[in-house]
Order: structure tokens, then sequence, then C-alpha cells
């Protein structure tokens, strides 16, 4: 798999740290299991986490901390290693979507289909997956917020580039753009939008009841 | 320059792990405890968290190296790295309002079924020296946005603000800083 787009350098921090929600987290862990570059990048941040915490000024904590934790020591059989291992790919859905309920497809406009993806989520994002037949050209649209998007299968292209298998689309509220879908294989991603989307023209208006916020 | 380096210097925290993992030693917990929670609790305080949540976390962080020392995996990163990744799940967990998912961006979960070694395995010595000198690589104002934006987690607008500087050099200098870092660590990794 040969990934050209990225999640930028400050969105690879913001995961690292912690820093980044649920539902943005989710899009961005699922390009990291399709992307070795990333992951190493991801890799060397936590070592410098580890050079960082060694030299930060430390906080007290208070006189009986240790003793709290060590009443609480459980000397049973060690925790089992937890991976993704277990479960075969279902449906090709990439590990960090596994644990999560998805919706059925639903037929949202000519050539498109959605399915939603149970986040949890306090704030004005949603998550979904989007699958879309060759050859269909996504609505002219605008975004009120962040777009992310992770392709899985298949492939499409807007102004800033083709967008593959692992390829990440990190658009913000200045982004207007129209993709379009390659022809050979329908194209599946994972989408999580915040703030909603100002979609132009009919399927624009097809498209909004679904994907509102 | 603090009192926790004599045990940083007395014990190797591997050999704490490790004594930990083969025969549940309480004393080395006591030693780890010692020897990260304080700063912990720093890491934690100047990334939002109150003192009584990142006392809460501290515990919680330290009571997961105990249940999972064994996975601990010395040719991988180092404990302080390994720490630290544990601390940030734990308050990922925390942030999170459902139980559902929880677990799920973990450190050990954001790997494939099938883990790329690197070639070759350095000690933990070797490998703290590389990122020291990495770290020592990089300039001071590249340092300090590294710190900010990864290890305290603000926002690259925050970070402008706090710093008097502008966006885009805030954005140009912890790029700069990454890809250096890739470089020099991208191997270890």
């Amino acid at each position: 798999m040969t990934i050209t787009h990225h999640p930028s350098d400050e969105t690879i921090a913001a995961f690292a740290s912690g820093a980044l929600d649920e539902a943005r987290g989710l899009v961005v862990a699922t390009h990291l299991s399709l992307c070795a570059e990333c992951r190493k990048t991801m890799r060397a941040l936590e070592l410098v986490g580890g050079a960082m915490l060694d030299r930060i000024e430390p906080e007290a904590m208070p006189a009986d901390a240790v003793a709290r934790a060590m009443a609480q020591l459980d000397y049973g059989p060690l925790q089992e290693q937890q991976r993704w291992s277990g479960s075969p790919a279902a449906d090709d859905i990439p590990a960090p979507l596994r644990p999560y309920e998805l919706g059925p497809w639903r037929r949202i406009g000519r050539g498109v289909e959605w399915r939603p993806v149970d986040v949890p989520s306090g704030r004005d994002v949603r998550v979904f997956m989007l699958r879309a037949q060759p050859g269909t050209r996504l609505p002219r649209h605008r975004h009120k917020g962040d777009e992310w998007t992770c392709v899985f299968e298949g492939a499409f292209r807007h102004d800033l580039g083709r967008f593959g298998p692992g390829d990440f689309d990190e658009a913000d509220e200045t982004v207007e753009h129209n993709p379009v879908v390659e022809d050979g294989v329908p194209c599946i991603c994972l989408v999580t939008l915040e703030g909603g989307i100002a979609f132009q023209g009919w399927m624009g208006r097809l498209l909004q009841p679904f994907v509102r916020i | 320059m603090h009192e926790n380096n004599e045990d940083l210097l007395g014990h190797d925290p591997a050999d704490l792990v490790r004594a930990i993992a083969s025969r549940r030693d309480p004393a080395a917990f006591a030693a780890l405890f010692d020897l990260y929670g304080g700063r912990l609790k720093g890491w934690l305080m100047r990334s939002g968290s109150s003192a009584e949540a990142a006392e809460d976390l501290v515990q919680e962080t330290l009571l997961t190296l105990w249940r999972k020392a064994e996975l601990y995996d010395p040719g991988r990163a180092s404990v302080s790295a390994w720490v630290f990744t544990i601390a940030r799940n734990a308050r990922i967990d925390r942030l999170r309002q459902d139980n559902r998912s929880k677990q799920y961006l973990h450190y050990e979960l954001v790997e494939p079924e099938q883990p790329e070694r690197p070639d070759v395995l350095l000690d933990s010595v070797e490998r703290e020296e590389r990122v020291r000198a990495a770290l020592g690589r990089l300039s001071d104002e590249q340092v300090r946005v590294v710190r900010l934006s990864f290890f305290e987690g603000r926002a690259h607008g925050d970070i402008a603000a706090s710093l008097g500087i502008p966006l885009g050099t805030v954005k140009s200098r912890l790029r700069l800083a990454m890809a250096r870092l890739r470089d020099l660590l991208g191997d270890l990794t």
C-alpha cells in the first residue's frame, strides 16, 4: 500500500499526547493501523515523551500515595496481553473500528451510501463511513469545521491530489472541494466531520438531511 | 537535581519492571512509584489536569504498570516512554464518558498484527543516549514547540499566543522538529 497523504504533524502530535477527542482520534488511529511511517513518527514522539518525563520538575505527591497504591496491588496471575489479534477482519474493517457499532448502509444519493459509526461524543462531531461507486462525483461542499477522512478501498481525487487506500485527507474549514471517485472499485472511507457541511447543488440538498449534525 | 535521581542512578528502571514481572516485587513497585509519581503528576498538571485528578491518574498508571509489567518490551521503548504511554492512555480513558470503547487507542493496540521489529535492538542506555542526542540537536525554540504541542497537548493557536509568535512560525518549527526527530529516531522505533 503506497500512502502519500498523512495526518499533519500537529495532528500526530495531538494524537500521541492523547489530546484528540475520540471521534477524530479514531480516524487517526485507523490511518496509523495502515501506515508504518506514521507509526514510526508516533513511536519517535513517545520516546521523546519519555525523555521529557525524565526531565520534568516533579510535583509533590501526598505522603500516603505509595501506601495507598500498594494496598491495591493484586498478586494474582498477570493480565493477559491485549492486542488486536483476536477477531478476524470482518468485512475488512480496520482494527480500530471493530469495537464500535456500525449502522446499516443507507443509500443517500446516486452511487453513494452512508453508514453511521456509533462513537460517543459530547462534541459537535459525527463519524460515518461512506461508500461511493466508481465515477461518482460528490457534491462540492465547504466545511464548518474539520473533515478528516481515511480511505480503506478505492480512491477519490480532488484539487489536492489522489487519495487511495490508507491515505488521510485532513480538510479544515478553509477547504472547498469537489471529490470524484476513481474508476475501478467503489471507494470506501471513514469520515469524521465536525460542525456540519454546507453542500451546494441538488445532491447537496439530498445529502444534507443525512449528514447534518 | 531531584532526590529521585538517586533511584534513577541506583536502579535501572527496566530492572525494577522486570522484578515486578518475574516475582511481583512490591519494593520494586515502591521504587518506581517514587521515581515516576511526582513526574507524572507534574506532566498531567501541565497538560490541564487538576492536582486531584493528576494524583488519581498517577495511581492508576502505576497500578497498570504493575498489572502489565510482563508486557514491557525493553527492546522497544524505555521505561519512561512506556510509563508515559500508560499515563496518556489512562487520561484518554478518563476523558471518555462511555466505557464501550475504552482502550481502543492504546499504545499496544496501534500496532499491526505482525509488528515490524528494528533490525538491531539497542540496549536501553544506548537508546536513551540517542533520544537525548536527538533532542540536543534541535534548537531551543524547536524543543519548546515540541514540548508544548506534543508533551502538553496544546493547540497551535494557543502556543502562538503564549509565545507571542505567529501561528505559521509555530507550525513550521514543529514540522522541522518532527522531520528531524523522525530522521534521528526513525530507526529506533
